[in-house]
């Protein structure tokens, strides 16, 4: 039964064809790799990031209170935490205590955030983290906790026990690195430092009474809008900022990556049309004459379409396997170089972030729809085109 | 038995580059027999030839071969009449000139999906006797004009069809192996095969094995 379904004879004659063109299959071939390598990669980072932002939002506080003087953001008095407790539906108001630090000899920013162990944390980390580590043992040596990334640029610059960071008066505070901790997202472990919030008060120029920001937890989440309100009329000095703000920032960067990812796209597919475009124009010479010798010796135009698709198929296929393959390794092994450049200056993003491994079915789909049945088309519609002429016209 | 009925083919109908290759004709070839069809070039022989082995269809007319009308078949059992019943030697051989010699011989076969013991079998048996064994794998673009006709042969006989037709067979050869074509064709005589070769070779027209020559001109039979 499968003899008489599958004609390996056909099979054997395409891959023979294909052999025979060795030169000019191997440029398509090689050509349609690039395209569907380009295109995978450029899905794969998309999908990465879209994972990534995900999971950045959704560890994002609720409210978020900031104080404004002349239209900068400034230091906000702590003590208006107690006011917002005030309102109905508040069920916390937290003080950080957080900035930006700028380490000169790696050219990179480090976020400095101090906690209080006693205190209630802001996020579900910082609780692991209070946990976990011996915080008393931390404060009373003046110590800190680092993200993986942090570890790894102190190390490259000869600071494998402490770290003398540059206060705002010009003298220096010794840190001493108490421990390397890791969290549920990349972004987090790579470029966080931990201490004290006495300590980054110190680092920072920070009044004792105050704090860097306010956020807010709300019980009901529909209420947030009136709540914001509420403190804007109470605090008319202070910016409020949501969580659905900072989603639709984020967005706003993540659409205007997707931009220039969609003009790659872009090229990449009209490089790809213009392949097919310049098949779909006609068959060489040669190609005509061998399907009219084909037909003439008895091949049916559904044998002579069998055996372009055979043809079509194993050159796209492989294109499009071999394709996606580097696709994966440039983007998960070799961390897609000149492709990040696009997202460095993002602020949430660094050089030593890595792209997570996120295997979507659907992009492997789509990518195979784009590529192999448009090449298989492009081949076979001129062929069945010809094929379809009397035979006697296509020999002659 | 081949019957043209009334057969008349137009080439480029209705433009004003028409050419009326056949006009009206009438012919019978009955079974064995080996018919030499003369004339001039342009004057339709292949015409002839194109139409009994259904690679185009008459503009008017009927072409019969063992009681089927093969002049209205539709293109894909035209492409199974030719495979199981006809050997074209073609005068430019048609080969596939990147393709081995066995892998162009063994064309015809390849749709029919055969076994692959037979398939070896029959290439062996027809390339022996075509004798071009000793080649058998190499590319036909390099083989001598009186090899590729060999090939060509060979891929006439490889599905055992019961007419073969051959075109000019030997516009393209020198008189030696004109003359072995020639010895091939009497040899191919004794197979009770029907054999019909379009020529305007002087050297086809006194051979004493031939059963009949028709000669055509302007597209009709003199």
């Amino acid at each position: 039964m499968i003899k008489n379904k599958l004609n390996l004879y056909l099979l054997q004659y395409a891959i023979n064809s294909i052999l025979r063109q060795k030169a000019k299959n191997l440029f398509i071939g090689i050509i349609l790799m690039l395209l569907v390598s380009i295109l995978t990669s450029v899905f794969l980072i998309s999908n990465s990031i879209k994972y990534e932002l995900s999971l950045t939002v959704d560890a994002l506080p609720q409210i978020i209170v900031q104080k404004i003087k002349a239209g900068r953001v400034c230091d906000i008095d702590a003590n208006v935490v107690d006011g917002i407790l005030e309102f109905n539906g508040v069920t916390d108001a937290i003080t950080r205590v957080w900035g930006y630090y700028y380490f000169e000899n790696a050219k990179v920013n480090f976020t400095v955030v101090g906690i209080e162990q006693f205190e209630k944390q802001y996020k579900d980390n910082f609780e692991n983290i209070v946990k976990k580590f011996d915080f008393d043992t931390l404060e009373a040596n003046s110590s800190m906790l680092v993200g993986a990334g942090i570890k790894k640029i102190m190390t490259q610059n000869y600071y494998n026990n402490y770290f003398n960071f540059v206060k705002t008066d010009g003298s220096f505070k010794k840190v001493y690195i108490g421990g390397v901790f890791d969290s549920s997202t990349q972004l987090e472990s790579n470029d966080i430092i931990i201490l004290s919030k006495d300590d980054a008060r110190e680092i920072f120029g920070m009044d004792e009474d105050k704090a860097t920001d306010i956020v807010v937890k709300v019980a009901n989440p529909k209420e947030i809008k009136i709540i914001t309100q509420k403190i804007t009329s109470k605090y008319p000095d202070v910016r409020v900022i949501t969580n659905e703000d900072l989603k639709l920032s984020y967005e706003n960067i993540f659409n205007y990556k997707s931009g220039v990812f969609l003009a790659i796209f872009s090229i990449s597919l009209f490089t790809f049309f213009m392949i097919v475009y310049d098949k779909m124009s006609g068959l060489s010479s040669e190609e005509k004459k061998e399907i009219g010798i084909l037909k003439a010796v008895g091949w049916t135009i559904d044998d002579v379409l069998k055996n372009k698709f055979y043809e079509s198929f194993i050159v796209s296929f492989i294109a499009y396997l071999v394709g996606v393959i580097l696709a994966f390794g440039f983007v998960y092994i070799l961390q897609a170089p000149l492709l990040r450049d696009i997202f460095e200056g993002y602020s949430q993003l660094r050089t030593t972030f890595e792209l997570p491994f996120v295997f979507d079915f659907q992009t492997l789909f789509l990518v195979f729809f784009l590529s192999v049945p448009i090449y298989i088309s492009a081949t076979i519609i001129p062929s069945w085109k010809i094929a379809t002429l009397e035979t006697d016209e296509i020999i002659r | 038995m081949i019957v043209l009925k009334n057969v008349t083919k137009v080439f480029e109908q209705n433009q004003n580059n028409q050419v009326i290759a056949l006009d009206n004709i009438n012919l019978q070839f009955n079974e064995g027999e080996l018919i030499i069809l003369k004339g001039v070039s342009g004057s339709g022989k292949s015409t002839i030839l194109s139409l009994i082995a259904a690679l185009s269809k008459p503009t008017s007319g009927e072409v019969i071969v063992d009681s089927k009308r093969i002049s209205k078949l539709p293109d894909n059992f035209a492409s199974i009449y030719r495979r199981d019943n006809i050997g074209f030697i073609f005068q430019k051989y048609n080969l596939i000139p990147t393709l081995s010699v066995k892998d162009n011989i063994a064309l015809p076969q390849i749709p029919s999906n055969p076994d692959e013991q037979e398939l070896q079998k029959s290439l062996s048996n027809v390339m022996k006797r075509f004798k071009i064994s000793h080649k058998k794998d190499t590319i036909v673009k390099n083989l001598s004009g009186g090899e590729q006709q060999r090939v060509a042969i060979a891929r006439a006989h490889i599905n055992n069809p019961k007419i073969i037709i051959a075109d000019e067979p030997t516009a393209n050869l020198d008189e030696k192996l004109s003359l072995h074509f020639i010895d091939m064709l009497k040899e191919l005589k004794n197979s009770n095969k029907t054999i019909i070769v379009a020529t305007h070779d002087p050297l086809f027209f006194n051979l004493d094995f031939v059963d009949r020559f028709v000669e055509i001109h302007n597209g009709k039979i003199n």
